[in-house]
């Protein structure tokens, strides 16, 4: 075991009484009037054969008084008095502190009354246990803050085994909007990993969902860092800059071309790509818009015969029409229940069943699944192609953003649900291309909410949050309101941060096992300051993190103001010069024109899928021979009859 | 309970003497009798009460002066009580409002007869010895009355040596509990005020004495020289810090002694004014705070917080 340095200059003593006796888990100190000692702060006491930490969470102050009424009677009712009293009453500077850790820490006891210092640097290591975890060759120290009190800068630690699995994982912060805790924390806390993710624990990526206007849209842009924010980062070992890896994707608006985000700047297309998806993609996960009445087993059943027989398959039933259905869009799926409805139509009375489905079980798959079209539109495209994160060739340290900020409810869980479900699937069979992925989810509480109906998400969140762990899935969740959230979901995630609360969820009875002093610190928290629970540290510990090196969501806008939406011909134009900017916007023009929509949105697609040396020939290839219009032929028509004579009054 | 009573009690009781366990009477305080000590007055012809007008603060620096005792029986020799007692006295000096410390001296200290004393040896090591008289056969109780004398002359030669002491260092004001005529040193000392808050001796009877009881708020009696035990010179005066209607005769009242230096009846009026605004802070919880001055009441404090279980006032 590593023994404590010799101790600072005492600050405090150990006060135990009757009344206030010192406990194997927590004591009474006194300090001058004068100290450093705030809540929060970390100490060392001191006595022959033994040493405890401690963090300060509740203080008291008080003179020699008995009560109000003598303090009256002395100033004879006149508290300006008081200042003039010639004699000042002595005050003690009692504080309340819990203990970090003993050493040795057996027998366990209660502390003694011994000299009370502030933590040094290698006190803070030893009162938080990172001795075990935060040096050594194979270290697995993230750095999240640093802890401060008293002058001294300690780097705080997290156990990236407790943070990304396998021995626990997944964070939740929970904060107050708008006060620089929630995004910036976790951005920071990203830059972290990325940058001290042991290479013996193998490679991490994360995927971030922006929920919320331009939160997450400039994670690979740098900003200025102020010189206090970098002395953190340098006594933290980091290195202040943007993400170096980044892609972003964002589903189309409805008109199909259009990217419904608000990082569409042209300076930004290279790494901003649309995020498409058909009905292969969608139909398993139909059931996410579904609500509860919808999910029975005929339905499912009805669901499983069209994933395994109809789409993506070549389909003969010669009851339905003569030739086979080759279902790939939902126009293919639309037409193949247009089929069925016309051939039971014709079977007239007892055509109810169609091969054991009933109409009615078909009918209401059938709105459920058009439902997905209509609402979400410019996600789901019609046609069949798609455009997808990079299954199975994540590379380490990089980040995926998608953007549902834009998308419909519905879609947005839509999107969730799938990526997530891929992410375990591919992680399941190690063919990811990394081995941790960190999934970042804002407004939790809207996903996974503590009441309403068990929805897919919420029972998504909740596997991955008990199980995630085994597979190297990591949730990084956040939200306002933690009491908002589903418990089991919260109450999984091994490491909990905590920004500026709003008192009124403080007095929630999760927060009952703070003390008031720490409720009011949480209550008013600075920005950049964080409360953190590590399984590590047995009491929560106050630390400053920097303002992550990336630009925010307000600086990036005003940086990149999104670009006003374009007419088709352009936004493709505008898309294909993401590939490759020699190609110019009248060129496209031409490539369109006459062209059907739906054709010209396949053959974006697929350029973008290739990736071609010159995706301007292969966009060009992809839209296929020009048809020249055939101008319809002369109507010989009916020769006329021999007019009559005008003044034939009888003539035909 | 005195921190080494109980080792001390073992000792004795392997020197083959009887440990004993009880608190002294004298650990209730100092025994004044009640008597009337009459003095002869230094300003008026008759004994008058006097405004002093509004309390003003004591500019510079100021001392208090006080001490504490606990006695306990520890154990007998025979029929001869022997007791340890811990003394101590301290200066609390006011700078800009804060007390601090200014010197400070504990004893610890066995009182009994000679014969006890040389029969307790080595089992009172560390404790200063104080023989008490053995002119007449042993008696428990009698004995006790004389160690109780014992150990008060003890504390308060311990005062004066802390006065002293204080004095060596500051020129400063020094307020004494008290009264000045126990000291010649302090009776001389232009720079000292004593406050006796007892009023078992009084300086007056008859109408004098009903003046002298009936002083209103803020004001002062006539100047007048003590006689009572006095071993020095002083001059006093009696002074009304809180007004007493509807309380007792003795609710407020103080008797100030001062070198005979100061008693004029300009100097009179203007440490009863800087005595006035000493009357803030209120030295609550102790019952005696109508008469027991803030910086006082700190030293008593500082001195029971150090010396744990002192009752002596």
């Amino acid at each position: 075991m590593t023994h404590p340095e010799p101790a600072p200059a005492t600050i405090g003593r150990v006060v135990a009484t009757e009344l206030k006796p010192s406990t194997p888990h927590q004591f009474h100190f006194w300090t001058a009037r004068e100290s450093p000692v705030g809540i929060g702060a970390i100490v060392r006491v001191d006595a022959p054969g033994r040493t405890v930490f401690g963090i300060v969470t509740d203080a008291a102050a008080y003179s020699d008084l008995q009560t109000p009424m003598h303090a009256v009677l002395g100033a004879d009712g006149d508290p300006a008095a008081v200042a003039t009293e010639p004699s000042e009453r002595p005050e003690v500077r009692l504080f309340l502190a819990s203990v970090l850790r003993q050493m040795p820490e057996e027998p366990l006891q209660p502390v003694p009354l011994g000299t009370v210092q502030l933590a040094s640097d290698a006190d803070v290591v030893l009162a938080l246990r990172m001795e075990t975890f935060a040096v050594g060759e194979r270290a697995t120290g993230i750095p999240v803050g640093v802890y401060a009190a008293g002058g001294h800068a300690s780097p705080v630690y997290l156990d990236c085994d407790f943070l990304l699995g396998p021995e626990a994982a997944h964070l939740n912060i929970s904060g107050v909007s708008g006060l620089a805790t929630k995004t910036s924390a976790v951005e920071f806390l990203l830059s972290s990993i990325f940058q001290t993710f042991p290479a013996h624990k193998g490679s991490v990526a994360a995927v971030c969902f922006n929920v919320k206007g331009p939160d997450l849209c400039f994670l690979d842009q740098g900003t200025s860092v102020p010189d206090g924010d970098r002395a953190l980062y340098d006594r933290m070992g980091l290195r202040p800059e943007p993400f170096s890896s980044v892609r972003y994707f964002a589903p189309h608006k409805p008109d199909g071309v259009n990217l419904n985000t608000l990082r569409t700047n042209e300076a930004l297309s290279a790494n901003t790509e649309p995020l498409v998806w058909g009905l292969r993609e969608v139909l398993d996960f139909a059931e996410v818009v579904m609500n509860r009445d919808d999910v029975d087993a005929k339905a499912d059943a009805f669901i499983g015969f069209l994933a395994e027989r109809i789409v993506g398959r070549e389909y003969q039933d010669e009851m339905l029409r003569g030739k086979p259905f080759f279902v790939q869009s939902f126009a293919d799926l639309e037409e193949f229940f247009r089929a069925i409805f016309d051939f039971m139509e014709a079977l007239g009375k007892g055509g109810e069943v169609w091969r054991t489905h009933h109409l009615a079980t078909i009918r209401k798959v059938r709105n459920r699944l058009g439902n997905i079209g209509t609402r979400s539109r410019g996600l789901v495209t019609d046609d069949g192609t798609a455009n997808d994160l990079p299954w199975g060739s994540f590379t380490d340290r990089s980040v995926q953003v998608i953007d549902v900020a834009g998308l419909d409810p519905l879609a947005q869980d839509l999107v969730f649900a799938r990526v997530v479900s891929k992410l375990r699937e591919h992680l399941e069979r190690r063919d990811l291309g990394v081995d941790h992925v960190v999934v970042f989810v804002d407004e939790l509480n809207k996903y996974a909410p503590a009441d309403g109906p068990e929805t897919y998400v919420r029972k998504m969140l909740l596997d991955l949050s008990e199980r995630g762990r085994y597979l190297g899935l990591v949730l990084f969740s956040a939200q306002q309101f933690r009491s908002q959230v589903q418990r089991r979901v919260v109450g999984n995630a091994g490491t909990s941060v905590y920004g500026r609360m709003d008192m009124d969820e403080l007095a929630t009875p999760g927060y009952a096992t703070l003390s008031p002093a720490t409720r009011i610190k949480l209550g008013t928290l600075p920005k950049g300051e964080l409360m953190l629970r590590h399984p590590h540290f047995t009491q929560p510990i106050f630390v400053r993190f920097p303002r992550p090196a990336v630009m925010t969501g307000r600086e990036g806008v005003e940086r990149f103001p999104p670009a006003a939406d374009l007419g088709f011909a352009d936004a493709v134009a505008r898309q294909l010069r993401s590939l490759d900017r020699r190609i110019g916007t009248d060129h496209v023009r031409a490539l369109v024109e006459g062209r059907r929509d739906d054709d010209v949105r396949r053959a974006l697609s697929a350029t973008r899928r290739a990736r071609p040396d010159d995706p301007a020939a292969y966009f060009a290839a992809a839209l296929g021979r020009r048809v020249a219009p055939e101008a319809p032929a002369q109507r010989r028509g009916v020769t006329p009859l021999r007019r009559p004579a005008p003044d034939d009054p009888y003539a035909f | 309970m005195i921190a080494r009573a109980d080792r001390i009690r073992r000792a004795l009781g392997a020197r083959g003497l009887l440990p004993a366990l009880g608190a002294a009477e004298a650990s209730r305080g100092r025994a004044d009798d009640a008597t009337i000590q009459p003095a002869a007055l230094i300003e008026d012809a008759a004994l008058a009460s006097h405004p002093v007008g509004e309390a003003q603060p004591w500019s510079g620096p100021l001392g208090f002066l006080d001490g504490t005792q606990r006695s306990e029986l520890i154990g007998y020799a025979g029929a001869s009580p022997i007791f340890v007692a811990e003394i101590a006295a301290a200066v609390r000096e006011r700078n800009g409002r804060v007390l601090t410390t200014a010197v400070a001296e504990r004893k610890l200290v066995a009182v009994g007869r000679p014969a006890a004393l040389a029969a307790a040896g080595s089992a009172l090591e560390g404790c200063e010895l104080l023989a008490s008289a053995d002119d007449e056969p042993p008696h428990p109780v009698r004995d006790q009355h004389c160690a109780e004398r014992a150990i008060e002359r003890a504390r308060g030669a311990l005062e004066v040596a802390v006065g002293a002491r204080y004095r060596e260092r500051s020129d400063a004001w020094l307020i004494v509990d008290g009264a000045l005529s126990d000291n010649p040193g302090w009776a001389a000392d232009v720079r000292a005020v004593g406050i006796a808050k007892s009023h078992a001796a009084l300086p007056f009877e008859g109408e004098a004495l009903e003046r002298y009881l009936r002083l209103p708020a803020a004001h002062r009696t006539s100047i007048f020289a003590p006689r009572s035990r006095s071993v020095a010179p002083v001059r006093a005066w009696a002074l009304r810090l809180w007004p007493r209607e509807g309380k007792d005769l003795l609710y407020g009242l103080v008797r100030v002694e001062v070198a005979p230096a100061n008693g004029t009846p300009e100097m009179a009026d203007r440490l009863s004014r800087w005595l006035l605004a000493e009357r803030a802070p209120v030295s609550t919880p102790d019952p005696r705070w109508d008469r027991l001055l803030y910086g006082i009441h700190s030293v008593e404090a500082y001195l029971r917080a150090s010396v744990p279980g002192v009752t002596r006032r």
